[in-house]
């Protein structure tokens, strides 16, 4: 490593030179501690999020290393994403233990009702419940993100002690590679050691959205799949080789998985309303893959009456699964008037049918199904077990929380602190 | 009932009983060589559908001597029953007295309520100073709770008059079983000699003629649960049940059976009225006459059993393969009402395991076309197939295949909502099957791409293909087998052949079916041996050939 520093603002950027010679720039808090934290010297916890990743797909000639660390640890298997199966929601879960109608952020695109346009949710102020990024701050400990998504990193923002901006960024796909993302990880945790390391590794999903060979070949995916597999094996080797094995507790879990479809199984909910202009003008789409988020915005008298003409029209589609009011899914009001799904091998395009041309979608809930594992070196961790617990994304906070010894947020989690992946909750 | 079979059902039930540590007090049943009349449980006792603070418990009382099944006579007397933590009954939890009479054939059923979750029990019943054998009962775990393992037999298919029931006996010798699941066919309603081992009658029915009446139902029921090896396994385990044709008709569908004649044999109506009379008294199952068969168990966060009754709302089968009305959409298998209690206890995202206790099987079939006519006959006979068998087209069309829109909505089910950890278990066929539920046909041998699995289990006695084609079994069966799934690769086990019984085991990690398989149904004295093992891991939806789990 040959580390220099700067100090911008209320930040402070540290170049580091990774193992592999590229140059990795992290930034922190001033008055940040540079080292581990006081307190908690015997516990490290590294959520690795491996984007897009079905459970299926965890298995020993995909991804040899993760199945290892399947083997090794705690196996959920029947873990689940939860709605709207998108990266930033489930990311968000993950990180503040309570679901979207409490956190503000249902989804990656909606339509901003105050702006007027269609949006992701990637700015800091998007997200409105506490993080156990920050929660865990206050309590003296220090934390880094280091998110492959510009969008991740937008919405998470400067919360963590210690970030990683995604770099360099593949154009038009918006993420840096994992190797990229790896190299920062371990510099951070060589650079700072934090308590808590949130990490999103984006090639794996960014891979399956534009594999055209869909599930039947899977030609690119297959090797983003051992490309992804193989950088967690290096995070994982990293950790052993520097002697941080024994006190670590690994968290590998992933958003949401994956679902193809052909160019003909497309639902456009624009053009279904086309016909009726009064609904047409009526409504904003938000797309979210194989979700939609329809909005109200015509007259408030024709409110409910619209609405309803709308989601028979867009049920009647035998493409569309099924449509709901967000309530149903705890969206919470930034979610719209309703919330529409697609059947497997289908997929949303609006507002055009050529809006969406990827054949890699999620959002529905043929992608609900997630790897989901605790491992690691900590004497905490249980070997070689599988649980049937219905473990969720939402799960991720309580459960770290509580290894840390952090008490719940203000309304408790909506979570469950999944215990049974460790022998016993490691000492404060 | 004969002396001769009273005789040697109760020698039998006594030596069981040394062997199973259940059915002991079978010998203060006997009635005296003289005095006083007294009563005698000669039924044995059951218990059934456990849920995790009840479990019934079902017995039938002969009152006095000629007080026979179906006669319809004999008093009303009470019947106590006693529910015990220990087999010794020194710590006895429940205790009841129930009355039953002519007007139910004098058989007891008791809901005993007010268990403690995931605990074994012990009961008994008294009439007038006579104790029943004892039974053993388990009641399933607390809602919620986490379950390491659930272990049940799996067996369907048990004619009479086809040989003697040893997969029972072998079944209640294990003692290690958390329930036995029993997916239909548990009787048959044939006259002797128009259904048995091949051309044999090992045991004729009772009564010698076909069952239509309530009293003929009532009888066959009597007659069944005088075997032994069925008393031993009533007694050793809790049984979650359901029917499927025979335990009214052949065939049975909403509207009639193949083997039922308006007229001569009364409205069909009334027949299966009867026949549901018969079983609600006879079985020890949470249900009442004309009531709803299908429920569901919980065993924890491990498993759910969704029991389907795919015989009393059915449209009827389609004649042929090859009818056009097979493509009709609104044709129904389930009817509307269990067709969603069906998706609604697939979708539960707070079990893991969605078992499906299914007597009619879901995994479609295709007829391959490299089979000689003489065999494409005695699988016509197999699965009663009005019609010879078409080369590409569904084999047996009593099946689901017969209801392929149906069959759709719940495949599409579990594929559009990510549904996994899906376990179809299914009877009916006489045969044992591990397959596949393929989420596209055309594009399964490319992607493997399964929404779930099916299971099936062959049958106790009845006939299966080498029976029909008289040829030894594991001989001409095998190319057969080799043809089947060949033209359907989701299917990976098939066995024509072979009578016996299944163990499955539910854990975290997968659920495992073993098939074992008896060496010859006709010997009252048969071993049973392990055939083969399948499992589906967690997650999966694939199953695949494993070894035997060590006993």
């Amino acid at each position: 490593m040959n580390p220099r520093t700067t100090t911008l603002d209320r930040r402070r950027f540290l170049q580091v030179t990774a193992a592999g010679g590229a140059a990795v720039v992290l930034s922190s808090t001033v008055g940040a501690p540079r080292a581990r934290a006081a307190g908690r010297p015997d516990l490290r916890v590294y959520v690795l999020v491996v984007d897009g990743t079905s459970p299926g797909e965890v298995e020993p000639l995909l991804m040899p290393r993760l199945s290892d660390l399947r083997e090794e640890g705690t196996w959920f298997a029947a873990a689940r994403s939860l709605p709207v199966m998108e990266t930033i929601p489930n990311h968000v879960m993950m990180m503040t233990g309570v679901r979207p109608d409490r956190s503000g952020v249902p989804a990656n695109s909606v339509f901003d009702r105050r702006e007027g346009v269609v949006r992701d949710l990637d700015r800091p102020s998007d997200l409105r419940f506490p993080t156990l990024i920050e929660r865990l701050n206050d309590a003296g400990a220090t934390t880094g993100t280091v998110l492959s998504k510009e969008y991740l990193f937008g919405i998470f923002g400067t919360r963590a002690t210690h970030r990683w901006e995604p770099f360099p960024v593949v154009p038009g796909s918006g993420h840096a590679p994992d190797q990229f993302t790896v190299d920062a990880a371990v510099a951070m945790v060589d650079e700072f050691d934090p308590n808590l390391v949130f990490v999103n590794l984006g090639d794996i999903d960014r891979v399956g959205h534009s594999d055209l060979t869909g599930p039947a070949l899977g030609v690119a995916r297959t090797a983003a799949l051992a490309g992804s597999d193989s950088q967690v094996g290096r995070f994982v080797d990293h950790l052993r080789s520097t002697g941080r094995w024994d006190r670590s507790v690994l968290i590998v879990l992933a958003d949401h998985s994956m679902d193809w479809s052909i160019a003909t199984n497309v639902v456009s909910v624009a053009q279904l309303l086309a016909p009726r202009a009064e609904l047409r003008d009526s409504i904003q789409i938000a797309q979210n893959g194989g979700a939609d988020l329809l909005y109200w915005t015509g007259r408030p008298n024709r409110r409910n009456a619209g609405l309803q003409e709308v989601r028979r029209l867009v049920a009647a589609h035998p493409g569309v699964l099924s449509v709901h009011a967000p309530d149903e899914l705890r969206l919470g009001p930034e979610a719209g008037d309703l919330v529409c799904f697609t059947r497997a091998g289908w997929r949303f395009s609006d507002t055009t049918p050529v809006s969406n041309p990827i054949p890699g979608n999620h959002g529905h809930p043929v992608t609900e199904p997630i790897p989901f594992l605790v491992a690691g070196g900590h004497p905490a961790v249980r070997r070689g077990v599988v649980v049937g617990e219905p473990a969720r994304t939402v799960d991720v906070a309580p459960t770290v929380g509580a290894l840390f010894g952090l008490g719940a947020p203000r309304g408790g989690y909506d979570g469950t602190a999944r215990t049974s992946a460790f022998r016993a909750m490691p000492r404060r | 009932m004969t002396t001769s079979q009273g005789h040697l059902s109760r020698r039998r039930a006594l030596q069981l009983g040394v062997v199973t540590g259940v059915g002991l007090a079978v010998a203060t049943a006997e009635p005296a060589a003289a005095g006083p009349v007294r009563p005698t449980f000669a039924h044995g006792v059951a218990s059934g559908d456990p849920l995790p603070d009840a479990v019934v418990l079902w017995t039938r009382v002969t009152p006095r001597p000629g007080d026979d099944p179906g006669s319809n006579r004999g008093p009303v007397v009470p019947v106590a029953w006693e529910v015990a933590a220990d087999p010794q009954f020194r710590r006895i939890v429940r205790t009841g007295t129930v009355r039953t009479g002519p007007e139910r054939d004098h058989t007891v059923k008791v809901d005993a309520t007010g268990l403690a979750p995931g605990s074994e029990y012990w009961y008994r019943f008294r009439c007038q100073g006579v104790a029943s054998p004892v039974g053993r009962a388990r009641t399933a775990p607390a809602p919620g709770s986490d379950v390491a393992r659930l272990r049940m037999a799996v067996v369907s298919c048990a004619n009479l008059q086809a040989g003697w029931f040893t997969a029972y006996r072998h079944l209640a010798a294990r003692q290690d079983l958390d329930l036995v699941l029993h997916l239909g066919d548990y009787l048959y309603e044939y006259a002797p000699g128009e259904y048995q081992a091949r051309d044999v009658v090992v045991r004729p029915h009772d009564p010698p003629r076909e069952m239509t009446t309530l009293a003929d139902y009532r009888r066959r029921h009597a007659q069944y649960k005088q075997d032994p090896d069925l008393q031993a396994l009533h007694a050793a385990a809790p049984w979650v049940v359901t029917w499927d044709d025979h335990e009214s008709a052949n065939d049975a569908w909403s509207g009639g059976a193949e083997n039922h004649t308006d007229g001569a044999e009364g409205p069909w109506p009334a027949r299966r009225s009867h026949a549901q009379q018969a079983y609600a008294e006879w079985m020890p199952v949470r249900y009442t006459a004309g009531g709803r068969l299908y429920r569901r168990f919980r065993f924890g966060r491990l498993a759910s059993l969704s029991l389907l009754d795919l015989r009393t709302y059915r449209d009827e089968q389609v004649a042929s393969p090859v009818d056009p009305a097979l493509a009709d959409a609104d044709r129904t298998l389930t009817g509307p009402e269990q067709l969603q209690f069906l998706l609604d206890g697939l979708a539960d995202p707070q079990v893991q395991w969605k078992l499906v206790g299914n007597p009619v099987m879901i995994a479609p079939v295709r007829f391959p076309g490299t089979l000689d006519t003489r065999t494409a006959a005695g699988i016509a006979t197999l699965v009663d197939a009005q019609a010879p068998p078409v080369a590409g087209l569904p084999y047996n069309v009593d099946q689901w295949d017969g209801y392929p829109a149906e069959r759709a909505k719940v495949l599409d089910h579990l594929r559009d909502r990510g549904i996994r950890d899906t376990v179809f278990l299914t009877g009916d066929i006489h045969s044992g099957w591990a397959c596949d539920l393929p989420a596209d046909g055309a594009t399964y041998p490319v992607t493997g791409h399964s929404v779930g699995v099916e299971l099936v289990c062959t049958s106790v006695t009845s006939d299966n293909l080498d029976d029909i084609t008289g040829t030894p079994p594991r001989t001409t069966s095998l190319a057969v087998e080799t043809a089947f799934k060949a033209s359907n690769p989701h299917i990976k086990y098939l066995d024509f052949d072979s009578h016996g019984y299944s163990v499955l085991e539910v854990t975290p990690e997968g659920a495992q079916m073993d098939w074992y398989v008896l060496t010859d149904r006709t010997d009252p004295h048969a071993a049973a041996v392990h055939s083969t093992s399948y499992r589906v891991g967690a997650g999966t939806q694939r199953v695949e050939r494993v070894a035997r789990r060590p006993a």
